[in-house]
C-alpha cells in the first residue's frame, strides 16, 4: 500500500518534471503535524484533523502523526531539526500575568537552542523591543513596547495561534457563599484569593476539591506538579502576590518602593509568624532569595538571576539590589519566591551541599513549616492532602480545613460534587457543556468559566523550509477559520487568538491584533502573491527554490 | 527428602524468573518512546539543568553500565529512587500495596464464594432452565470491560442511587490511628463496596464454571453412584462427596488468581479512585518514571510468582498423588 503511494507520488513528479508550461520551483514535500492522542487531548486532536483538511485544500499533503505527550516532547524539544508543525499549548499560570515570560522566552533568538523558542524564530527587531520592555520601568511606556512585538508577531506569524481555552470549575452555592467566591483574571475561581475569602453559610467548614493528577512534593524550593502549587500558595508567603487583577500587591511585604532604576526596598508586614510559633524576620527573608540563589533550588535560580545583593536596613525593611533595571521583577521574583525559615533549612540545605547528587528539590519535609494562611495537617499518598487554617496569619481563611482529594476520574468527580463528596470542583479537564448540565439538574451548582491566559496553538518549525517563509506561515495560518475551531475543538469554551498575550490581560493584550480575514481565498492569494504556484493540485515552492527536505 | 529437594529447585527456579522479569522490565521502559526529563519541559529549563537532571537520574551512564547498578541495588533490595516524586520507590510501593492486597483479597473472596456455591449448584441443577440462563450471563460478565462495569456500578449505585461513594478509600478528612483501625472502620468499607463488587462480577466466572465442569465430572464417577444406591441425601452427597473433590482445582487456581487480580486493580483502582499500585503503576509508565514503574511491576510479578508456587505446593498437600508423580 505504502510502496503503491510512492510509486504514484514518484509518477506524479516525473509528469510534473516533463510539463513544460510552468516555471515553478519543486514541489513541496509532504508535511507532518504532531498531536497528542484524542483520548489525552480531545481539543488539540480535534482542531489538528481540521487544520490538516484546510492545509489539504491549498494543495499540500499532511501526514498527522498522533503520538503521546512523552513522545512528542521529546521530538519537539530535544530534535529541533526534526518535526515541521505540532499542536502545542502554554498553561497559564500566576506569574505569566507579566507578559516578559511569554512575550521573551518564545521568541527571543537566545531561547532559541534549547530554551522555549523551540521554533526557532529569529527575527533582530522583535529582539530589540523585547530587550527594551524588560529595562523600562514606566509602565506606560512598556505597554507601547509590549502592544509593538505584539504586532511585529502578528505579521510574521511564527506560530498559528488558535485559541484562549476557558478554565471552567464549579461550586456548591449551598455550602459556599458565591460572593465570597474570587475570580482572577486569566486563572479562574480557583486561586489563593478564593481559599482564603470562602465564606461557610451553614456546617460545612471544610472547603473540600478535587485534583486529577497526584501530588508529587510539597516543597518551597521545588517547583513541582501544577496541583502541587496550589498547597505550596497556601502554606509559604510570598512577599508580593499576583492580586484578582493580574498585577502585583503587598502581602508578606507591607509596602514595596523603587529607589531606583536597579534597586527595591521592601517593608515587612509586623507580627509574621512561622507554622512552629517562631517569629518570620528579615533575616529568614533575606535567606529564602539566597537559598534560591545557590546551587541547591536550580529551578528558582532563574528567578534570582537578577538580584546583586540584598541588604538588611532595620529588622523589617530590607533592599533588593540589581544588577540591571527589571519590570518584571516585582512579578518573576518577588510575587515568585515562597519565605522559608532560616531556622529549619538552612541545616538542611548545608547537609545537602554536602552531597553532589542530591539538591533541596529531594528533601521532603515530614510536616512542611511555612508562614502561610493555611497550615500543613496531613498527607495520605495519592489519597489527599488536608491544611488547616492559620487563625494566627494576618488574613486568616474563614474556611476550618482545605482538603485536597485525588481524583483521577473525572465522571467520578461530577458525581462527588454532586453528593456532596467534595463542595468545590477545582480540576476539571472535562467537557464544561456537561457540567453546565449537571448543574442545572442539580440546581445548587455555580459553574464559572474563565478566559485563561494559556493558549493552543500551531507551532511551526523555522529550521525548515518553508516555514522559514513569512508568506507559507502567513498562508497557512489566515486559512483557518478561528470561530470554526472554537465551536467545533473546543465547544465554544475558548475565545479565538492571535497574540500570546491573552485578552484576559486587559492592560498588556493589543486589540488591534485581533481582527483579520481568513479562508481559503485569503491564503491562496497570499501564497499566489509570494510567488507559489499550485501545479496539478500540488502546491509548488516559488520559482528556482528547491524542496531540500523530501525523501 | 525428595520433598526438600523438589522445594530447592523450585526456589532456584523462582530467583531465575525474577531475575529475567527484573530485566524485561529494566529494558521495556527504556525502549518506549519518551524521555523522563518531558514532565520538566519548562521555559526556564536549561540545558545545564538537563544535564544535572540526566546525571541525577543515572540516565548519562550507559544502558549496560545502569542495567548493572540496577541489579546491584535490587540483590540489597534497593528498588532505587522515582524520578517523579524523588522518593525511594520501595517506601511508595510497600506503602501502596495493602490498599492493593486488601481489595483484591476480598473481591477474590467474593467471586470465590459465588464461584463455589453456584458453581456447585448449576452442576446438579444441570439441564435445568435456570443453568440455561446462568450461563450466558456469567459468559457475558466475563467479557465484560472492567472500566466500563465499574462506571455502570458508580453511574446506579453512587451518583443515582447515592448509595456508595464515589471514589477513594475514606471519607474526606477522617483520620485513623493505624492501616488496621482504617480497615475495620465502617467508612472504609463502604468505600471497598463498589470496586470489590465490579472485581469479584467480573472474576467470578472462573471459578464458577471451573467448579460446575468439576462437579459434572465428580458426579459421573462411581463413588457417587454408590453414594446414591446408598440412599444417601441429595445435600450429602454434593457437599460430602462430590463437591469437596471438584474444589481441589478450584482450590489451586485460588493462588494463581489473586496474581491475576493484580492486573484487575490496575483499571478499576483508577475508575475509583483508589490509591492503590495500580493507579501509581499507570501514572510512572505515562510519566516514564522507570524506577517507579519498575518496582510496582516487579512487586506484582513477586506476588505472582509467590502465589503460582504456593499453588504448586498446595496442590501436592492437598491430593498426595500429585506430590510423588
Amino acid at each position: 500500500m505504502r510502496n503503491l503511494f510512492k510509486a504514484t507520488t514518484a509518477l506524479g513528479l516525473a509528469m510534473c518534471v516533463t510539463a513544460p508550461a510552468l516555471a515553478a520551483g519543486d514541489e513541496i514535500r509532504e508535511i507532518t503535524i504532531f498531536t497528542r492522542p484524542q483520548a489525552a487531548q480531545p481539543s488539540e486532536f480535534q482542531f489538528v484533523q481540521l487544520i490538516a483538511q484546510e492545509w489539504r485544500r491549498l494543495g499540500l499533503e499532511v501526514n498527522i502523526e498522533v503520538m503521546p505527550w512523552e513522545q512528542m516532547a521529546d521530538a519537539v524539544w530535544y530534535n529541533r531539526d526534526d518535526w515541521d508543525t505540532t499542536g502545542w499549548q502554554m498553561v497559564g499560570r500566576p506569574e505569566r500575568s507579566d507578559p516578559d515570560e511569554l512575550i521573551f522566552n518564545l521568541f527571543h533568538t537566545s531561547t532559541a537552542p534549547t530554551g522555549y523558542n523551540f521554533i526557532g524564530y529569529q527575527n533582530p527587531d522583535y529582539d530589540a523591543i523585547v530587550e527594551a520592555q524588560r529595562t523600562e520601568t514606566d509602565i506606560d511606556a512598556r505597554r507601547d513596547l509590549i502592544h509593538q512585538a505584539q504586532a511585529i508577531l502578528a505579521a510574521d506569524q511564527p506560530n498559528l495561534m488558535l485559541a484562549h481555552p476557558q478554565s471552567t470549575f464549579a461550586y456548591d452555592n449551598t455550602v459556599w457563599d458565591p460572593d465570597s467566591v474570587v475570580e482572577q483574571g486569566g486563572i479562574g475561581i480557583r486561586n489563593t484569593w478564593t481559599f482564603i475569602n470562602l465564606e461557610p453559610l451553614g456546617d460545612q467548614r471544610d472547603v473540600i476539591l478535587n485534583s486529577t493528577d497526584n501530588v508529587q512534593a510539597i516543597n518551597p524550593l521545588f517547583i513541582s506538579g501544577g496541583t502541587d502549587s496550589w498547597i505550596t500558595e497556601l502554606i509559604w508567603d510570598r512577599l508580593l502576590r499576583i492580586g484578582p487583577d493580574g498585577l502585583p500587591q503587598p502581602w508578606a511585604a507591607e509596602s514595596y518602593e523603587w529607589i531606583d532604576d536597579t534597586t527595591v526596598e521592601i517593608v515587612l508586614r509586623d507580627g509574621m509568624n512561622w507554622h512552629d510559633g517562631e517569629p518570620v524576620t528579615a533575616e529568614d527573608v533575606r535567606f529564602s532569595y539566597q537559598a534560591a540563589m545557590g546551587d541547591e533550588a536550580p529551578m528558582y535560580s532563574p528567578f534570582v538571576g537578577n538580584i546583586a545583593d540584598i541588604e538588611i536596613i532595620d529588622p523589617s525593611t530590607l533592599r533588593f539590589h540589581l544588577n540591571d533595571a527589571s519590570a518584571a521583577f516585582l512579578t518573576a521574583s518577588l510575587s515568585k519566591l515562597n519565605l522559608i525559615p532560616q531556622h529549619i533549612w538552612e541545616p538542611i540545605l548545608e547537609d545537602l551541599a554536602t552531597r553532589d547528587e542530591e539538591n533541596a528539590e529531594d528533601y521532603q519535609e515530614e510536616i512542611p513549616i511555612g508562614s502561610g494562611p493555611f497550615r500543613f495537617s496531613s498527607w495520605l499518598t495519592n489519597e489527599e492532602v488536608v491544611l488547616e487554617a492559620n487563625e494566627d496569619h494576618w488574613s486568616a481563611p474563614n474556611v476550618d480545613r482545605w482538603i485536597l482529594r485525588i481524583v483521577p476520574n473525572t465522571e467520578a468527580s461530577l458525581g462527588m460534587l454532586r453528593s456532596g463528596e467534595i463542595n468545590f470542583l477545582s480540576d476539571y479537564p472535562g467537557d464544561p457543556n456537561i457540567l453546565i448540565d449537571v448543574a442545572s439538574e442539580d440546581g445548587d451548582l455555580d459553574v464559572v468559566s474563565t478566559t485563561d491566559m494559556g493558549f493552543r496553538y500551531v507551532a511551526f518549525n523555522h529550521r525548515r523550509p518553508p516555514f522559514d517563509d513569512a508568506a507559507f506561515r502567513q498562508a497557512l495560518s489566515m486559512a483557518i477559520n478561528r470561530d470554526l475551531i472554537v465551536g467545533a475543538a473546543f465547544r465554544g469554551y475558548a475565545v479565538p487568538s492571535n497574540s500570546v498575550i491573552s485578552p484576559a490581560l486587559a492592560f498588556w493584550h493589543n486589540d488591534d491584533v485581533d481582527e483579520f480575514e481568513t479562508g481559503p481565498e485569503v491564503a491562496a492569494a497570499i501564497l499566489a502573491e509570494a510567488g507559489y504556484e499550485v501545479v496539478d493540485g500540488r502546491l509548488h515552492y516559488p520559482d528556482g527554490v528547491s524542496e531540500t527536505l523530501g525523501e | 527428602m525428595s520433598g526438600f529437594k523438589r522445594f530447592g529447585s523450585r526456589i532456584i527456579q523462582l530467583i531465575f524468573v525474577l531475575w529475567a522479569v527484573a530485566t524485561i522490565l529494566f529494558l521495556i521502559f527504556r525502549l518506549m518512546p519518551g524521555s523522563p526529563l518531558a514532565a520538566y519541559i519548562d521555559p526556564t529549563f536549561t540545558e545545564e539543568q538537563q544535564r544535572i537532571l540526566m546525571a541525577r537520574f543515572g540516565l548519562d551512564r550507559s544502558l549496560f553500565e545502569q542495567y548493572l547498578i540496577y541489579l546491584g541495588n535490587l540483590l540489597q533490595g534497593d528498588l532505587g529512587e522515582s524520578f517523579f516524586y524523588r522518593q525511594p520507590v520501595g517506601e511508595r510501593v510497600l506503602m501502596l500495596l495493602p490498599n492493593t492486597l486488601v481489595l483484591s483479597l476480598f473481591s477474590i473472596i467474593i467471586a470465590y464464594m459465588i464461584g463455589v456455591i453456584g458453581g456447585a449448584y448449576l452442576a446438579w441443577k444441570r439441564g435445568s432452565f435456570l443453568e440455561g440462563a446462568t450461563i450466558p450471563f456469567v459468559l457475558t460478565t466475563r467479557a465484560m470491560p472492567e472500566f466500563w462495569l465499574g462506571m455502570v456500578l458508580l453511574a446506579v449505585f453512587s451518583f443515582s442511587l447515592g448509595w456508595f461513594p464515589a471514589g477513594g478509600m475514606r471519607t474526606a478528612g477522617s483520620e485513623y490511628p493505624s492501616l488496621l483501625a482504617l480497615y475495620t472502620s465502617g467508612d472504609f468499607w463502604r468505600h471497598l463496596f463498589l470496586p470489590a463488587v465490579t472485581l469479584a462480577i467480573y472474576f467470578h466466572g472462573l471459578p464458577l464454571l471451573l467448579m460446575r465442569s468439576n462437579m459434572l465430572d465428580v458426579m459421573s464417577e462411581d463413588f457417587v453412584t454408590m453414594a446414591r444406591i446408598k440412599g444417601l441425601s441429595n445435600w450429602t452427597i454434593v457437599v460430602r462427596h462430590a463437591a469437596r473433590n471438584a474444589l481441589l482445582p478450584v482450590a489451586t487456581s485460588l493462588a494463581i488468581a489473586i496474581g491475576y487480580q493484580m492486573q484487575g486493580s490496575v483499571v478499576v483502582e483508577t475508575v475509583f479512585s483508589w490509591p492503590g499500585l495500580g493507579r501509581e503503576l499507570v501514572r510512572a509508565v505515562s510519566a516514564s518514571d522507570y524506577p517507579l514503574a519498575q518496582g510496582a511491576f516487579l512487586l506484582i510479578a513477586v506476588v505472582v510468582i509467590l502465589m503460582n508456587l504456593l499453588a504448586d505446593l498446595l496442590y501436592g498437600l492437598l491430593d498426595p498423588r500429585i506430590s510423588h508423580a
